[in-house]
């Protein structure tokens, strides 16, 4: 086990802990509500960078419909929730499991095909998630898979829908992630990913049996993704198709590529950066008198110049990169 | 194995070895904490300027498909804010309206929502415009109670269940039941009646009313097909339609994708009258169908030049000059919603909870607010009972149907 | 009868605008193993292109048209000048990536400079006989702006393969394809012979894109609808395989028009993904390809 004194007297201890005091901070900015959800969105989205990590970062394998999980979390907590009136404890860990087993239902079929075609076939996935959650309202209730009216968490009868209940939320979920995901990592299982990664053949001429590992990772990586959608379902207090969309997922791709393919901190990172570069970029630019929807092309901007100068990612990783 | 802690992992020893990287990475998380810091600064920075104003947000779609109707919304609440500030603002202190683009998608309206809901000193906001927007706000404007006021959503379930919602103009079920009558009781060779909708909440829930009102008049539903907002061909939609041969073609969706429906329509050689809702009240509407939009007939909360209403003109005549070209149904709407924002404040104070319990408290129509779109006044529900007018659009341009089928 | 006829040309027509944009992907992906996003995009900007011309430089029809396909082929030749180039030896995805960024650029490029709103422009300017109707055998009726893009997608496609097949830098493509090293090791500078695919199948792309802009509208995010469903006909006709990527894009706009028509309006997108996936999963080489998914 990692030990409480060696976390606390890391960096990363220091951090935590600062991270943690940010709500006390804001309270008396009338915007503060605002910072505590651009914090949590980065939050989110680090998590998902975590979970897209395990399958494309640690195995290797290019995964282009990550936000396919993340919709299928969002949506089974999001209709336990809000039509079934579960609550959020319950709906959580079945929205993960759910999701792990899309994750390998999606692998099974994938397991021998290679590189672009796996990709591809991550990419109509979820493409098609999403046209079925568009277009079929006795599933989702609603056109366009509008699902509302999401409760927050009960504690204690208490309704945890405050931005800094949520903040902490968020940052609870996102640390239990981590650990998990470093575990995994840095064990005999990490380092059978990482020899997928690499070489396949040689892998398996190893003794790894490719199957179980992969299948392995799709699982892992798809509860994530559905932890995440889970969470952002009670955020946002409503879900609809338009969230889930292809672009999302290229979205949480940059973040571990910008960060650097393979490693945990780069993933962390990218994700903490791009997570809230969009609404920095908002204010930013709103104060220089620009038209808000700048900030897209200053994203592709920054990714053009990072695979550019830097392709490895801001961090390097002693990983080889797909 | 061996215990680490994080920073004794590889990567980290990868990035000591590596000077130059080292430094990079460290440039790069400074950039990190830099851009943190500088966004909260900015957050900071503007409240302590704006502390001396009267917030509230205006939310619509100033970009994106259905722009046309955002940018009337946007002068008519400027217009409206221009005429406040000019008479000494509320309570002496100047309006100030903070616009919040949802560019008609319900997924940006809730972040919009969530922006303007955790925004304190934001007051009430007049929005959203589409009505997917509307009940994607909804929820969260609940839970921060602040009021939303919709200028133009037409849903029927926009208003209820939230205490803090409401609109000043009619509903769907209203809008689809007076269609189905103004047909069979106006446009009399009309027998068959093909539905084309948009797959949205807005499109589904006219066509529901819609067609259940047109059935129990006695007329024919012979098509009923749906579209995506997202597609521009609707060819093959329509040649379904045009094999059942109908009599009039009800468009039940918005002004960008029915001008494409005309224009497609006719070019496929459909010789159909062709019926639109408020949806399809859009000076767009014209550009983007041409020639094929002559004949269409619309329904709407209402139109400017009609007899008797001076204060609308003289409106229009300040829209005009001031902008350039001539107000629409949504640039009314949204002026006498803003004007109805201002008046909660005057009467009765400068808060969240005021704003509320004054709309609230207009229940009759001697309570009731007079705009220029008429007296508006809420339901247990928060929404209004407002007639509709009837539009056609002849060579070119938009005039009042000569029968106004007035309830 | 003439229902389902009048489908099928719907189809046909859609199939032939996904063919010319599939074409591009494809072409792109055989010499360079590169999923050319921002392919959608200059789909989209020869149709601005040629607005542009129209609207403000205020050519005649055929100059605007003739401008906006070269001023594509050119865009596409810089953009791998630019972005792809210098990651000709980098890991894959680096290109990838680059690839989403200038899609997300030119995207927002046009957004910014021309507004999200949708432009009739270019169908307005097609003349009226274009927009006149003609019943052909069968019964169905269709504009002569449909029958013409059948026509001229045939045409392109033919002229195609013939490059393909019987010119000089045709047999330099094929071989890139095949193995560049070795193509490079015979004397062929593969740096041009990509930068001639980049220019031909943007050049395709920017007459799909005109042809769009005359039968529906002009908007940013054109690019993006069309050219997810156009490289869903390349990976169905096996993606690299040009012929298939012709087969493909005609086999998906049929298909896609007669779910909308038969089955449901609003899977005809879905219909495309389906597609995919199956091909994938059970032949992933596509309808034409090599029987075996080799690493690609």
């Amino acid at each position: 086990m990692i030990s409480m004194s060696s976390i606390l007297s890391s960096r990363s201890g220091l951090i935590l802990f600062f991270l943690c005091l940010v709500p006390l901070a804001t309270a008396y900015l009338d915007q503060g509500d605002y910072l505590l959800r651009i914090c949590s969105t980065a939050y989110l989205y680090m998590l998902l960078a975590l979970g897209l990590n395990v399958v494309t970062g640690f195995t290797g394998l290019l995964d282009l419909g990550y936000v396919g999980f993340y919709l299928i979390g969002g949506y089974t907590a999001g209709l336990l929730m809000a039509r079934l009136g579960w609550s959020y404890w319950a709906a959580l860990p079945v929205a993960a499991i759910h999701g792990g087993l899309w994750g390998l239902l999606r692998g099974a079929p994938t397991l021998r095909l290679t590189g672009d075609y796996f990709a591809i076939v991550t990419f109509g996935f979820s493409e098609l998630l999403f046209r079925i959650v568009k277009n079929e309202e006795w599933l989702i209730g609603g056109p366009n898979g509008f699902v509302n009216d999401i409760p927050a968490p009960t504690l204690f009868g208490y309704e945890l829908w405050q931005y800094w209940q949520q903040y902490y939320h968020i940052l609870i979920l996102l640390i239990l992630t981590l650990l998990v995901v470093y575990r995994l990592h840095n064990s005999r299982i990490g380092r059978a990913w990482q020899a997928i990664s690499q070489d396949e053949e040689a892998a398996q001429t190893m003794g790894i049996n490719l199957h179980e590992y992969k299948s392995l990772a799709f699982a892992i990586s798809a509860a994530i993704g559905a932890i995440g959608g889970a969470f952002f379902a009670q955020f946002q207090v409503n879900i609809s198709a338009g969230v889930f969309e292809f672009w999302e997922s290229i979205l949480i791709l940059c973040m571990i590529v910008l960060g650097g393919i393979g490693t945990l901190k780069g993933a962390l990172i990218g994700a903490a950066i791009l997570g809230s570069l969009g609404e920095v970029l908002r204010i930013s630019l709103s104060w220089m008198r620009l038209p808000a929807d700048s900030r897209y092309l200053i994203f592709g901007a920054i990714l053009v110049m990072m695979m550019r100068f830097r392709p490895a990612g801001i961090l390097r990783s002693t990983q080889k990169s797909p | 194995m061996k215990q680490q802690t994080l920073i004794e992992t590889a990567p980290y020893r990868a990035l000591c070895r590596l000077e130059i990287g080292h430094i990079c990475s460290a440039l790069r998380s400074s950039l990190v904490l830099l851009l943190i810091f500088s966004a909260a600064f900015l957050l900071t920075a503007q409240e302590a300027e704006a502390a001396k104003t009267i917030k509230v947000a205006v939310a619509g779609p100033f970009t994106g498909s259905v722009a046309a109707f955002g940018e009337m919304i946007k002068k008519g609440a400027q217009l409206r804010a221009k005429e406040i500030n000019g008479n000494g603002g509320i309570n002496s202190k100047e309006l100030e309206l903070i616009f919040e683009d949802d560019t008609g998608k319900d997924k940006e309206a809730s972040l919009v929502a969530t922006r303007i809901a955790s925004n304190k000193k934001i007051l009430a906001v007049v929005g959203h415009f589409n009505s997917s927007c509307s009940l994607a706000g909804k929820p969260i404007y609940k839970r921060n109670r602040i009021v939303e006021l919709s200028p133009g959503s037409t849903n029927v379930n926009v208003c209820k269940g939230s205490d803090y919602t409401f609109r000043n103009l009619y509903r769907d079920d209203f809008q689809g039941s007076f269609s189905a009558k103004y047909i069979k009781g106006v446009l009399t060779d009309v027998k068959t009646v093909a539905v084309f909708f948009d797959n949205d909440d807005y499109g589904r829930g006219l066509r529901d009313s819609f067609k259940q009102s047109a059935e129990k008049a006695g007329l024919a539903i012979v098509a009923d097909e749906a579209y995506d907002r997202d597609t521009t061909d609707y060819k093959a939609q329509l040649t379904k339609i045009k094999s059942a041969s109908p009599d009039l073609i009800f468009i039940a969706g918005l002004y960008s994708q029915a001008g494409l429906i005309l224009s497609q329509a006719r070019e496929s050689g459909i010789t159909a009258q062709f019926f639109g809702a408020d949806g399809v009240d859009s000076p767009k509407l014209l550009e983007i169908a041409g020639e094929a939009a002559n004949g269409i007939y619309i329904t709407t909360p209402f139109i400017f030049g009609l007899e008797g209403n001076e204060e609308a003109q003289r409106v229009a005549i300040a829209f005009e000059q001031e902008f350039g070209k001539a107000p629409d149904t949504w640039a009314a709407l949204t002026y006498d919603a803003v004007g109805m924002i201002v008046e909660a404040i005057e009467k009765r104070g400068e808060s969240r909870k005021a704003i509320r319990d004054h709309l609230g408290s207009l229940t009759s129509p001697e309570k009731g607010y007079q705009g220029i779109t008429g007296l508006t006044y809420f339901d247990e529900n928060g929404d209004c009972l407002k007639p509709a007018y009837v539009k056609q659009v002849v060579n070119g341009k938009f005039v009042a149907a000569k029968v106004q089928f007035l309830d | 009868m003439t229902l389902f006829l009048e489908q099928i040309v719907n189809g046909l027509v859609l199939g032939g605008i996904y063919a010319l944009i599939a074409v591009g992907y494809t072409m792109v992906y055989g010499v360079i193993q590169l999923i050319n996003f921002a392919h959608g995009e200059i789909f989209m900007f020869g149709a601005y292109f040629a607005f542009l011309c129209l609207a403000v430089l205020k050519f005649p029809l055929w100059l605007a048209v003739l401008a906006s396909i070269l001023l594509c082929a050119l865009m596409g030749v810089v953009i791998d000048l630019i972005a792809y180039r210098p990651l000709r030896n980098a890991p894959r995805l680096s290109a990838l990536i680059t690839a989403i960024g200038i899609s997300l650029i030119l995207q927002n490029l046009a957004r910014m400079i021309w507004g999200a709103e949708p432009r009739r422009d270019l169908a307005n300017a097609k003349s009226a006989f274009l927009s006149q109707t003609v019943i052909i055998p069968g019964g169905a009726q269709l504009s002569y702006l449909d029958l013409s893009i059948i026509i001229l997608a045939i045409l392109l496609m033919v002229g195609l393969n013939r490059l393909i097949s019987l010119t000089r830098i045709g047999k330099a493509m094929r071989a890139c394809a095949q193995d560049k090293m070795a193509a490079s090791l015979m004397g062929i500078d593969t740096n041009r012979v990509i930068g001639a695919t980049f220019a031909i199948g943007s050049a395709l792309g920017a007459v799909a894109g005109i042809m769009v802009g005359m039968r529906e509208t002009i908007e940013p995010t054109m690019g993006y609808y069309k050219g997810v469903a156009a490289f869903a006909a390349a990976v169905l006709g096996g993606i690299g395989n040009i012929t298939g990527a012709m087969l493909g894009g005609v086999v998906l706009g049929i298909a896609e028009v007669l779910g909308a028509g038969y089955i449901s309006s609003g899977y005809r997108v879905a219909i495309s993904y389906i597609l995919m996936i199956l091909v994938i999963v059970f032949r992933p080489a596509g309808l034409l390809g090599r029987a075996s998914a080799k690493r690609a």
